[in-house]
C-alpha cells in the first residue's frame, strides 16, 4: 500500500478509503446485525417472487451517466470484488482452485447495472494494466492487453453491460427468467463474441478452429452463469439496498 | 500491494511514464505486425533481447517472464500446430510471446502512482469530451486501497463459516462476501460524500 499513496491528488482519495475501511471495521459486529436484519424485513414483507423496495423508483437508462460518490464507491469495490474473486486462497471448492472472475463479469452487470457494472470492468482492467497482478493466476500489466485473451477481457466490459441492461430491462423487479437470459447472453455470448475474433487475429488461427478451440470454456462458463443467477436472485433477498439506484434516496 | 513493479535504476527506470509507455506501444505494434516467417520470428526474438538488454532490466528478468507466460506459450503453440504448417506455427507463438514479454518492460520498470500519473495527464485532453480525468483517478485510488481490505473481508468471512462448521463452496462463499462488501462499498459512498465527493 506503500506506493500508491505519494501523490496529493490520490492522497483525498486513499485517506477516505482507509478511513471508511476503519469505520467499517470498527463496526463489524453492528453492520451485520443490521444487514441480518434487512434480510429478515425483506425476506418477511414481500413473497420471494416479487421483491420490491419502496424507495428511489427510477425508470432505468435516465441520468445514467451521472457518477456520484455512491457510484464511485460501487464501481471501486466491485473492481475490488474481481481482484478477490481472482486470488487462488480466497475460493477453492473442494481443493480444486477455480477462476471465478467470469462470474464477476455477471455479477457486476446483474448487481450494478449496465453502466456501473460495464465502469467497473474498466476500472479493474486499468489496475492490472497498471501492473498490479488481479488476474486469475497473478497475471497483469499492459503484457495481457497484447496476448491471446485480449479480446475476452475487453469483452467483460461490454458483457457485464449487456447483463446489466438485459436483467434490468424491466426497472428494479429481477425474474429469475431475464436474469438467466441476460447472463448467458451478455456473460458468455457476448465475451466469447468479442474474444474469439481477437484471438483470431492475434494468433492469426482461422475464426472457426479458434472458435473450437475456446469451445473448452463453455461447460464451465454455463456452471459459472447458474451460480450467478442464483446468487443475484438470493442478494434481492438479502442485500435488497445493493440493487438500488441510489442508497440515500 | 504487491505488485510487478522490479526496483532497479538504470536510465528506463527513470524515464518518465507517459513517453515510455508510447515507445513500448509502437515496439510491440511493430512486433505483432511482422509476417508469420521463421525470420520474422527470429526478428521478433532478437528485439525482445535487445529491448531487455537496452533497457537494463536485463536477460534474467526476460528469462522469468518467458517463464511466466509458459502456458500461454504452450496453449498457443498447441493449437498453432494442429491447424497450421510448422513454419507459421511457430512464427505466430513467438511474435505473440515477444509482444507479451515486451509490453511487461513497462509495468516492470514504473511504479504504478507514476502509471496513475501518466494516465491521468494521458486523460486530460479528453476533459471536453465530459471526461473527469481528476474522478478517474480518485475512483482508480479508492478501488487500488479497496482490494487490501475486501481481501480481509472475504478471510473473515471464511473464518466465520469454518468456525460454524459451513462447508467450503462458491456460492455459499460469495452471498455473504458480496453482502458485507456491497455494505462496505455503501459506507465508502457516505464516507466520500461526507468528504466533500459528489
Amino acid at each position: 500500500m506503500s506506493d500508491h499513496t505519494t501523490t496529493p491528488a490520490k492522497q483525498t482519495g486513499a485517506t477516505s478509503a482507509s478511513g471508511a475501511a476503519a469505520t467499517s471495521a470498527g463496526t463489524g459486529a453492528a453492520g451485520t446485525a443490521a444487514a441480518a436484519g434487512n434480510a429478515t424485513s425483506a425476506a418477511s414483507a414481500g413473497s420471494a417472487s416479487s421483491t420490491t423496495s419502496p424507495a428511489s423508483a427510477r425508470p432505468t437508462g435516465q441520468s445514467r451517466l451521472r457518477i456520484d460518490a455512491t457510484d464511485i464507491a460501487r464501481i471501486a469495490v466491485f473492481a475490488a470484488i474481481m481482484a478477490v474473486l481472482g486470488l487462488p486462497a480466497g475460493i477453492a471448492v473442494g481443493s480444486v482452485p477455480i477462476t471465478a472472475q467470469t462470474l464477476g463479469v455477471m455479477l457486476a452487470g446483474a448487481i450494478l447495472g449496465a453502466w456501473r457494472g460495464a465502469l467497473s470492468m474498466v476500472v479493474f482492467l486499468v489496475l492490472v494494466a497498471i501492473g498490479l497482478p488481479l488476474l486469475a493466476g497473478g497475471h497483469g500489466g499492459i503484457g495481457v492487453f497484447v496476448g491471446p485473451s485480449a479480446g475476452y477481457l475487453f469483452g467483460w466490459i461490454i458483457g457485464a453491460f449487456v447483463v446489466g441492461a438485459i436483467v434490468h430491462a424491466a426497472g428494479r423487479k429481477l425474474t429469475w427468467l431475464r436474469t438467466s437470459i441476460g447472463v448467458v447472453i451478455g456473460g458468455i455470448v457476448v465475451v466469447y463474441a468479442v474474444g474469439i475474433p481477437v484471438q483470431a487475429a492475434v494468433t492469426r488461427l482461422p475464426l472457426g478452429q479458434t472458435a473450437v478451440q475456446s469451445l473448452i470454456f463453455i461447460p464451465g462458463d454455463l456452471i459459472k452463469a447458474v451460480i450467478a443467477v442464483a446468487i443475484t436472485m438470493t442478494l434481492v433477498r438479502a442485500y435488497p439496498r445493493a440493487f438500488r439506484s441510489r442508497s440515500r434516496a | 500491494m504487491l505488485t510487478l513493479y522490479r526496483p532497479g535504476t538504470s536510465w528506463f527506470y527513470r524515464a518518465p511514464a507517459g513517453p515510455k509507455a508510447f515507445a513500448l506501444l509502437l515496439v510491440v505494434l511493430g512486433v505483432s505486425l511482422l509476417p508469420s516467417t521463421y525470420s520474422c520470428a527470429a526478428l521478433a526474438g532478437g528485439v525482445t533481447v535487445l529491448a531487455y538488454l537496452v533497457s537494463g532490466v536485463g536477460l534474467v528478468e526476460l528469462g522469468r517472464q518467458v517463464v511466466g507466460v509458459r502456458w500461454i506459450i504452450v496453449i498457443t503453440l498447441a493449437f498453432q500446430v494442429l491447424f497450421v504448417p510448422m513454419e507459421p506455427a511457430i512464427a505466430n507463438t513467438a511474435r505473440v510471446t515477444a509482444a507479451i514479454v515486451i509490453a511487461a518492460l513497462l509495468v516492470l520498470t514504473t511504479r504504478v502512482a507514476d502509471l496513475l500519473d501518466a494516465l491521468e495527464r494521458g486523460l486530460r485532453p479528453f476533459i471536453r469530451f465530459g471526461l473527469d480525468p481528476a474522478r478517474i483517478a480518485l475512483v482508480l485510488a479508492v478501488a487500488i486501497t479497496t482490494v487490501p481490505v475486501l481481501t480481509r473481508l472475504a478471510v473473515g468471512v471464511r473464518e466465520a463459516q469454518r468456525a460454524r462448521g459451513v462447508r467450503a463452496g462458491l456460492v455459499s462463499f460469495v452471498i455473504p462476501f458480496l453482502v458485507v462488501s456491497l455494505k462496505h462499498a455503501d459506507e465508502l459512498g457516505d464516507a466520500l460524500t461526507a468528504r466533500g465527493v459528489n
